[in-house]
Order: C-alpha cells, then sequence, then structure tokens
C-alpha cells in the first residue's frame, strides 16, 4: 500500500486516511534522519578520497566524531593497514575503471573494539558532461556474516584434515596389507614348491587350488630328487583349514622331506612323520592329523621300466592312465590318518608306468565337491573314475589340463583345498625329455 | 544346516552320547565342549551313538579323536554306534574303521 500523494479517494474510511497521513509525516521525517540513522554506513568523498560528508550510522561504528573527520580524512585513513593495501591495488583503480563496485569486504578501523568487518557498495556521481564529481559509499556491518565465513572455514578445515586422517590411515592400511601379502606369499611358498624340478624320462604337472581367501592351503606336495637316481614325490591333506591348517602343513611337508632323505622307502617317511606328529599334537586334547600319499618314483634307463612306489596313511587311491585307454586306482589299504596313533599302519602299492601313462594323485577337495543342493551329494570316486577313463590316455599335463576344467565346472560345490600332482611317462621314445607344467 | 544336539543317557556301563544334526566346522566345537565335561572312570565306555548323524566333515573327525583320547586318558573305552553308511566310508578310506570300535547299535551288551 504504497501511494505517491495526491487527494485521497473520496471512497476512503476515515482509518485509512489517518494510517496515510502517519506514512506521509514518515516520509517527510525521515529524509535526513533515515541517511543519519540508517542501518548502515553512507559516506561521500571527493573524487581524491576526502570525505566530504558522513553519516552518524557509521561515525558510531567508528567511534569517531563529525569534526575529526569530514573534510580532514579520506575514505583510506578510516581503514585498517590491510584495508588500505587493498583500497589502493585494488578498491580505488575498479572504482575509476568500472564507474561502480559493490559488496567488497574491507576491514575498518575502530577506535574501540578492533576491526569492523564491513562490506562496500561504490558509485561514481557524475556532472552532466559525464565528469566525475564525487564517490558515494555504503558500508554494511558483516561482523555477523564474517563470522559465519570464519566458521564455516573452520568446518571445512576440520573436514580437510579429517580427510586427510582418513587418506593417511588407509595408505597405512594398504601398506600393511601389501606387507601382509608379502609375507604370506613367502609363507605359501613354504608350504609349496614354486616350481617342479625337472625329472629326467618324466612329465610332471600338478594343480593347487586353496579355498581359503588368504591363501594359506590345508593341501601340500612336492617332488624332489632322492639317493641313487630316484625321486620322491608326495601329496597330501592336514586336518583343519587356514593359517591354524599351513603351520601343520608347513610341519609334514620339511618332515617328509628330512624323513625321504633319510630312509627313501614310502612307508618308513610316512611312519617318521605319524611318530613327529603324534609326539607334537598328543596331549592337549587337540589331535592334529594329516593324509598323505607318499611316492618313490625310479625311471627306467633307456628300455627298463619306470616304477613307482606309494605309501599312504588315510589318503585317497593314487589313479593310473594307462596307454591303452584304461584307468585304475592303485588301492592302498590298511592305511591310517597320519598321527592319530603312537604307530599307525601304513598301505602300500606298487605299479610299473610304461610309456604312456600316467599316475595322478588328489586331495578330497576334487572327489568331496557337493554336486548337489546335499551335504552328501558328493563328486565321489566311481565318477571320477568315469572322467579319467573317459580322457585316457593322457599326459601329465594333459590330465591336469582336463581336471582344471572339472574343479571350474565344480563352481562353488568346491569348497575346499585341491592339490592335484601328475607324473608319466612320455608315450613316443623320441620325444622323452624332461619337462614339468603348473596351473593353479 | 542341520542344527546340532546332544542327549546323554547314563548306563551301568557308562554314558551314551546320541549325536543328532551337522557335526561340521562350526558345530564339532560343541560337541568337543561337552567332551570336555564329560566325567568318565576307568573301565567305564563311552558310546557314541551316530544314527542321527546327518554330516560329518574332517572336524567332526577330530571330534571323535577327542572323544577317544579323552576317554583314553581316563581309562575309558570309546564306542561308536549305528555309523551311517556315509560316515562309514569316510573312516574306512581314512583307516578309522580299525580305530574305533563300531557296533551296529548302542546297547551296551560287548
Amino acid at each position: 500500500m504504497c501511494r505517491t500523494g495526491g487527494v485521497p479517494d473520496p471512497a476512503e474510511t476515515g482509518d485509512e486516511a489517518s494510517t496515510d497521513a502517519a506514512f506521509t509525516a514518515l516520509l517527510e521525517d525521515s529524509a535526513e534522519d533515515l541517511y543519519e540513522s540508517a542501518p548502515c554506513g553512507y559516506l561521500s568523498t571527493m573524487m581524491d578520497g576526502t570525505i566530504a560528508k558522513i553519516n552518524t550510522t557509521l561515525l558510531d561504528w567508528l567511534g569517531l566524531d563529525r569534526e575529526a573527520v569530514a573534510g580532514r580524512k579520506r575514505f583510506a585513513d578510516l581503514l585498517t593497514i590491510g584495508g588500505k593495501l587493498y583500497h589502493e591495488t585494488h578498491f580505488a583503480p575498479l572504482l575509476r575503471m568500472q564507474g561502480e563496485l559493490r559488496g567488497i569486504a574491507l576491514d575498518m578501523r575502530r577506535q574501540e573494539g578492533g576491526p569492523l568487518p564491513v562490506l562496500v557498495s561504490a558509485v561514481i556521481k557524475r556532472g552532466s558532461e559525464g565528469e566525475p564529481l564525487l564517490i558515494r559509499i555504503t558500508v554494511f556491518d558483516a561482523s555477523d556474516r564474517r563470522s559465519y565465513e570464519k566458521e564455516l572455514l573452520r568446518r571445512r578445515e576440520e573436514a580437510e584434515r579429517a580427510r586427510a586422517e582418513a587418506d593417511e590411515a588407509r595408505r597405512q592400511a594398504e601398506a600393511d596389507r601389501a606387507r601382509l601379502a608379502d609375507a604370506l606369499a613367502v609363507l605359501q611358498r613354504s608350504l609349496v614348491p614354486d616350481s617342479l624340478p625337472a625329472v629326467p624320462g618324466l612329465e610332471s604337472a600338478v594343480h593347487y587350488h586353496t579355498a581359503s581367501p588368504d591363501q594359506l592351503g590345508g593341501d601340500f606336495y612336492d617332488l624332489f630328487p632322492v639317493a641313487g637316481g630316484r625321486w620322491a614325490f608326495f601329496l597330501g591333506d592336514v586336518c583343519g583349514k587356514g593359517p591354524e591348517a599351513a603351520s601343520l602343513t608347513s610341519l609334514t611337508r620339511y618332515t617328509l622331506r628330512a624323513a625321504a632323505h633319510h630312509d627313501p622307502d614310502p612307508a618308513s617317511a610316512l611312519t617318521t612323520l605319524n611318530a613327529v606328529l603324534h609326539e607334537r599334537y598328543t596331549g592337549d586334547g587337540n589331535p592334529r592329523y594329516c593324509t598323505c600319499i607318499f611316492g618313490i618314483v625310479e625311471p627306467g634307463s633307456e628300455h627298463g621300466p619306470t616304477t613307482v612306489r606309494l605309501a599312504s596313511g588315510g589318503h585317497p587311491p593314487a589313479l593310473v592312465l594307462r596307454s591303452d585307454g584304461r584307468a585304475e586306482f592303485l588301492p592302498t589299504p590298511g592305511g591310517l590318518l597320519i598321527g592319530v596313533l603312537p604307530s599307525a599302519p601304513i598301505g602300500t602299492a606298487e605299479t610299473v608306468l610304461a610309456p604312456g601313462d600316467t599316475v595322478v594323485l588328489y586331495t578330497d577337495g576334487l572327489t568331496e565337491a557337493r554336486m548337489g543342493p546335499g551335504r552328501d551329494d558328493l563328486y565321489g570316486e566311481d565318477a571320477l573314475h568315469a572322467f579319467a577313463t573317459d580322457h585316457a590316455p593322457a599326459s601329465p599335463h594333459e590330465l591336469i589340463t582336463a581336471l582344471t576344467g572339472l574343479l571350474e565346472s565344480f563352481g562353488d560345490g568346491l569348497d575346499d583345498d585341491t592339490a592335484l600332482l601328475a607324473l608319466g611317462v612320455p608315450a613316443a621314445p623320441s620325444l622323452i625329455s624332461p619337462s614339468t607344467s603348473h596351473t593353479s | 544346516m542341520n542344527p546340532l544336539t546332544i542327549r546323554q543317557r547314563d548306563t551301568a556301563t557308562g554314558p551314551v552320547l546320541h549325536v543328532v544334526g551337522d557335526l561340521d566346522f562350526d558345530q564339532a566345537p560343541v560337541l568337543r565342549g561337552r567332551l570336555d565335561q564329560l566325567a568318565l572312570s576307568p573301565g567305564q565306555c563311552l558310546i557314541l551313538e551316530l544314527s542321527g548323524l546327518a554330516f560329518c566333515d574332517s572336524s567332526g573327525i577330530t571330534a571323535l579323536l577327542a572323544a577317544r583320547q579323552h576317554a583314553l586318558a581316563a581309562g575309558a573305552d570309546v564306542v561308536l554306534a549305528a555309523v551311517p553308511a556315509n560316515l562309514l566310508r569316510v573312516l574306512t578310506v581314512v583307516g578309522l574303521d580299525q580305530v574305533f570300535t563300531l557296533r551296529p547299535d548302542a546297547s551296551a551288551a560287548s
């Protein structure tokens, strides 16, 4: 309801007339008072900055007397040192160039109470010829806004500091993880060999799958030379999972290696292992044991047969794929879990490998892989025998490749560690040369 | 997964534990704990009645071996009664059929 004056409408009531009268009085009264007592500071300066006129509000803010200011000080004199510098380098040049400035943040000097943060707008008043006459400046108290900005800044700094700390923590965690991964890789190499040695007159291949995410498995295997041109090999499975199983795996592997050098007889090696595990783990109510097949292979000379002697302690039987397309288990009956009794019966078996024959050892991750929803719905030895018959004859490399494909086909059904080790005599005599292959 | 329950019956010759459910990595410790609490006297016979055992993995085998150690340490015997066919197959593969005394049922008569 804003009127520009004129005669009141005759139809208006007396109430509206009195409101209009009060409004008009306010307008007439306010021109000078509004300037002096406005909720912002006003000042006008000559083009050189000398203050010609300044309102009471601004004088009160700064704690100055009008007489000390008008005609005596320049606008820049009212500013802090920092504000003065900014005025000289930015404010004044920009104003001369653009003719007006808006919302420039400056600090003004107060007689008491420290600098007053303000927002300044300025405009150059020009004469009829466009010549600059004077500068009009409005000053808004920005204390509240400045403290709000400071608070924002403080919060942002806090957030950045927190982020930097989080980044540092993440870097540390990644470094720790990398170091652990390195340590695990070293430990892993102590459980299974990096690579199999080349055995003259034999081909070998392995596959190793760990179900544990830290790659520490409870299955183990090895192949190494012993006295008399013979080679020892073993493959087994310790009870338990993860790091706890791995420590038992390590003990088992090195015990067998040492035992084989002392007496390269398969049953003796497992008897020694049984004594070591039984002594180590009996008596604390926490039985630890393993199943294992240990073998000695004696590669044939030019025309001689390659013989394999096996001993087993509670381990699934080895499987032989013959060159004529048959597949057969090598039962080692009577063998017991290693480490359960002070003296364990060991089952033994012996076979001869003709050119093109391959023997494969495996852990029960293969035969116990789940094939269906039931917990007892397992792959089993019959299915493995059928699979081997389908693939015979096969070189160690071909067989391990086929079995690896089979394991992959189990998907989530393969929930245990699985190790496979195959040894074979190459089919064609002309091709006899040491070769090994790995998959993992 | 079938929850594991163990029911105890005391007889003149010793305790009979009826083990029902899955004896696996997660639940085998339940049987281990029960065995630790079980008091056996020399000459007694601990019978584990397993007809209700739905599943048994290597952790379960370890628990059975722990039962054997516990009994032998107390001068007692241990018998596995009514062993399901699947478990019997596994026990045979690992040679434990020669280590444990197996009986078709839990009758105390020997």
